[in-house]
């Protein structure tokens, strides 16, 4: 039973208008789009509802369906995509073009997916089946928390907000509780450090009040004594606290670092085409320090801090409750203040932020092209901008000073204030202590006290800011560890043998489930076949190498190798029989032997040679001085391009895989070094079936099969012999080729 | 080399065909029809360069400064860009928010109200020279203040925070 579909609640008046109008056509209304914009571009609640038969457009400005159109008599339905807006054309069977609804890209996706339910519906799709997928899009779009209308970090995540507190600690307790025996030892700790804290003001009113008027000079060493014992006591313990918290905390950020990185592998691909690795990076070095402190905070010294606030109290009015009223005077000046200070400031660190992130764009995009900069003599331009940059942060800093120090000098001066008070009134009752009984040292040891009153109270007052950006990193790291992890459908069904045979049948794929990517393809690769795939840009051909690979099981069709569905196979299993060279490959920090190594832990030296042999690496990786000692920089800093191809296909001869795919193996590399890379690719793939992507045909020579992809279908499939004399797109790829080669050619010569 | 065609002054005649699409008429007879004029500066320069495309996307010709076109014609092609180009001019901000990672702006713009929400606080606000700065939402809508010394205290007090 199809439930009514909606983006936002739109008001029940209007829903019952358009529910009715479609029963009234003998239909049911499946979906609401609310959009945000009329024909004229102006933001206004228009909607657009389908029922199974009709299509209806609400307009607000008239209060009237300004549309009402029977699915059937639509010839085609498409969005426009222009800038910052897109419009629903429907050409009707009359010939008629019309523009129905109008919105910006907040429901673009929507109205795709209404689009293609019309255009399926119209093809003969059923209803049932077109549905689901609509649905499917639906609940993609639903990036705001139904209960408290904030946006989520993904669609279908969780809202922290409104998530129960009980469940964001017990999330949390898994990486506190193999450090509570720490955690309870060093609140111990704490306990008694700050019970030693309240002690010097105490022994203070002692010394002024009796042993030093006494003259007392025996009291006075055993008190001094006392109170170096305590302070030795006090930092000593304080410092072995302070080890056993740095312990717990890296214990706990390296819990949490495991966990999200482990995670971080097994997420699918789909994860990382919406979150860029820059993201989930951050999450694993900047969020989990966050928490860190957060919960360290939460669990030591909020309770410290309490305790610390209660304690001072308590003294303060069993000394003198008169002036302990007197002393509480600024506090609601202090909290007050912490609070706005604390919103302020804010803005100012976030400016700071930005201006020194433009420095840095500077420094990191000239100072290693700094032979760019050199070659185009552009040093003068490049210092100036530099300097701009460099003076508009110098500006904000400056700026931010003001305000940052202000702040604090405020907060002293308050508290000062509150202690002149203090010796204004407390003084005057200490000239008159025949009648009030004050004394001096009760006085002093007084105003020690209220000093240490505003630690905690300044605690208290910033700890929901800390809540607040602890909760933005709780979000960012569970949106992580809470994600579904790839699917491994056929977890523990081990491939041990794999000949080679592929087939796809029927398989069809989208992104995301509107746009087919791959449309009803079908073909089959026998074992040992050379099979060259081509097509243009963005035609599919990488898109079939990424589902052969696994990166993504969500696809109608079949996908078989040696007759065994791939899904049903295990992930780990199925991926290790396949060899996988990219067009840029990834280089690991690390020695090129562990880089070549890296497909086969175990493999033996004179292995790891012989694979550097076959791929024509060994010549170069000898003459290096450390050889295969060599440590590569980031992404293989210090070899050419050709080069880290070559320890890519010797890490695939390692792998000694049964089936081979090249992406585009020798795209960016010279006619030379391609020479060098085809030879290694020919010494590989003998007796294995191949899968090769290739713009340039040339290396597609020992091809015994070529498939053609082209808008995501297979137009063309046959041996090179057969698709030249088809004459099809195959031929006009190869004459293209060969003219403009015959033009080089000429032009060097 | 690309043998590209300007149109400069009056050596061609517009006529508006659709929401987005022009007719070209040139004075040596010769028509384009079903041209979409599309800017090639949408963010620096709203009236030079325009390139106008047929139906398959292929480049026709180039309006080098629209205030060149007599006065029938710029408003056609204007009409036909300003229906393009949706970049609301941000009046007034009403409320800021920024909360659980994403900033929330509640805006009144020159096409009404409307809210917005914005993943990357850093990277989906850019201030340019002469104080203009560029948003962009969680959706890829764009949105602009032309400049924002212009606006209300409190609306550039809002927007300080962030820029």
């Amino acid at each position: 039973m199809e439930i009514l579909l909606t983006n936002k609640q739109l008001n029940t008046e209007l829903t019952a208008v358009m529910e009715e109008k479609a029963k009234n056509h003998g239909g049911k209304l499946l979906f609401i789009i609310v959009g945000d914009l009329n024909a004229k571009a102006e933001y206004e609640e228009n909607a657009l509802a389908i029922s199974d038969q009709w299509l209806y457009v609400w307009n607000s400005t008239d209060k009237k369906l300004s549309y009402e159109i029977p699915i059937k008599s639509i010839k085609t339905i498409t969005v426009k995509r222009v800038y910052g807006n897109a419009l629903i054309r429907i050409e009707q069977k009359t010939g008629e073009m019309l523009d129905v609804f109008r919105f910006t890209y907040s429901v673009a996706s929507l109205c795709d997916g209404a689009a293609y339910f019309i255009t399926r519906l119209n093809e003969g799709s059923t209803l049932e089946e077109e549905y689901v997928t609509l649905k499917s899009v639906f609940e993609k779009q639903m990036l705001i928390c139904p209960r408290c209308n904030r946006t989520l970090r993904r669609a279908g995540a969780t809202c922290m907000h409104c998530e129960s507190k009980g469940k964001i600690f017990s999330k949390l307790w898994k990486y506190l509780a193999p450090q509570k025996k720490l955690l309870f030892v060093s609140l111990l700790l704490s306990a008694i450090t700050t019970s030693m804290t309240l002690l010097p003001p105490y022994i203070t009113k002692m010394l002024v009040d009796q042993i030093i008027p006494g003259k007392d000079a025996g009291a006075l060493k055993i008190v001094v004594l006392v109170l170096f014992c305590t302070y030795l006591l006090q930092y000593t313990i304080g410092g072995f606290r302070g080890y056993l918290l740095r312990v717990c905390g890296d214990r706990i950020v390296a819990g949490l670092r495991n966990d999200i990185y482990e995670k971080a592998q097994y997420l699918p691909m789909r994860f990382y085409d919406k979150t860029s690795t820059g993201a989930v990076i951050n999450r694993i070095s900047g969020d989990t320090g966050t928490l860190q402190n957060f919960m360290l905070r939460m669990t030591q010294e909020v309770i410290v801090q309490f305790f610390l606030l209660f304690g001072i109290v308590i003294i303060m009015f069993v000394m003198n409750w008169k002036l302990t009223l007197l002393s509480l005077f600024p506090v609601p000046l202090v909290v007050t203040g912490a609070r706005i200070f604390g919103k302020k400031i804010a803005p100012f660190y976030r400016r700071i932020w930005r201006r020194w992130t433009a420095v840095s764009s500077i420094l990191t995009d000239t100072i290693p092209g700094i032979r760019v900069v050199k070659a185009f003599a552009n040093e003068k331009n490049t210092v100036k901008t530099f300097e701009r940059y460099n003076g508009e942060w110098l500006k904000t800093d400056i700026k931010a000073a003001k305000i940052l120090n202000a702040y604090p000098v405020i907060v002293s001066f308050c508290i000062s204030c509150g202690s002149l008070l203090i010796w204004s009134i407390g003084g005057r009752q200490v000239i008159n202590s025949a009648t009030t009984g004050l004394t001096v040292g009760l006085l002093v040891s007084f105003l020690s006290y209220t000093s240490m009153f505003y630690g905690p109270v300044n605690f208290f007052a910033n700890l929901s800011d800390t809540y607040q950006s602890a909760l933005a990193s709780i979000e960012r790291i569970f949106d992580i560890i809470d994600a579904e992890p790839e699917r491994n459908m056929g977890q523990g069904e081990q491939m041990e043998r794999v000949e080679g045979k592929i087939e796809f049948k029927n398989v069809s794929f989208s992104f995301d489930r509107i746009k087919k990517v791959l449309k009803n393809v079908s073909f089959s690769i026998e074992p040992g076949d050379i099979v060259g795939i081509v097509g243009t840009t963005g035609s599919g051909k990488s898109t079939l190498i990424n589902l052969l690979m696994r990166y993504y099981d969500e696809y109608d069709g079949e996908i078989l190798v040696d007759g065994k569905d791939i899904r049903s196979i295990d992930m780990e299993s199925f991926r290790g029989h396949i060899g996988y060279v990219q067009q840029e490959p990834m280089m690991f920090r690390d020695t090129v032997f562990n880089n070549i190594a890296y497909s086969n832990r175990n493999a033996h030296i004179e292995e790891v040679i012989h694979a550097a042999d076959v791929a024509n690496a060994h010549g170069f990786i000898a003459r290096q001085p450390d050889a295969y000692d060599t440590l590569l920089g980031e992404r293989g800093v210090g070899l050419s391009g050709g080069e880290k191809q070559r320890i890519s296909i010797a890490r695939a001869v390692l792998k000694n895989p049964s089936i081979l795919i090249f992406d585009e193996a020798t795209a960016a590399v010279d006619s030379e070094t391609e020479h060098l890379i085809q030879e290694a690719i020919e010494r590989l793939i003998c007796g294995r079936t191949t899968l090769m992507i290739a713009h340039r045909l040339s290396t597609l020579s020992k091809a015994n099969k070529i498939l053609v992809v082209d808008e995501g279908e297979i137009i063309e499939n046959g041996t090179p012999q057969e698709l030249m004399a088809l004459k099809g797109k195959y031929y006009k790829l190869v004459q293209i080729q060969s003219m403009s080669d015959a033009m080089s050619k000429e032009r060097f010569e | 080399m690309v043998n590209r065609r300007y149109i400069d002054g009056d050596n061609a005649k517009f006529t508006r065909k659709d929401l987005f699409l022009v007719d070209v008429e040139f004075y040596t007879g010769e028509k384009l029809e079903n041209v979409e004029p599309r800017r090639l500066f949408p963010l620096s320069g709203l009236t030079r360069y325009i390139i106008l495309l047929d139906e398959e996307g292929e480049e026709q010709a180039v309006i080098r400064n629209l205030e060149t076109l007599i006065p029938a014609s710029r408003k056609i092609v204007d009409d036909c860009l300003r229906e393009y180009y949706l970049i609301p001019k941000i009046q007034q901000i009403y409320a800021a928010n920024d909360k659980f990672g994403a900033l929330k702006f509640h805006v009144r713009t020159d096409r009404g109200d409307c809210s917005f929400s914005i993943r990357n606080i850093h990277a989906d606000i850019k201030v340019l020279y002469g104080n203009r700065v560029l948003i962009r939402d969680s959706n890829d809508n764009r949105y602009e203040i032309p400049d924002y010394t212009t606006m209300d205290k409190e609306s550039i007090s809002l927007l300080l925070c962030y820029i």
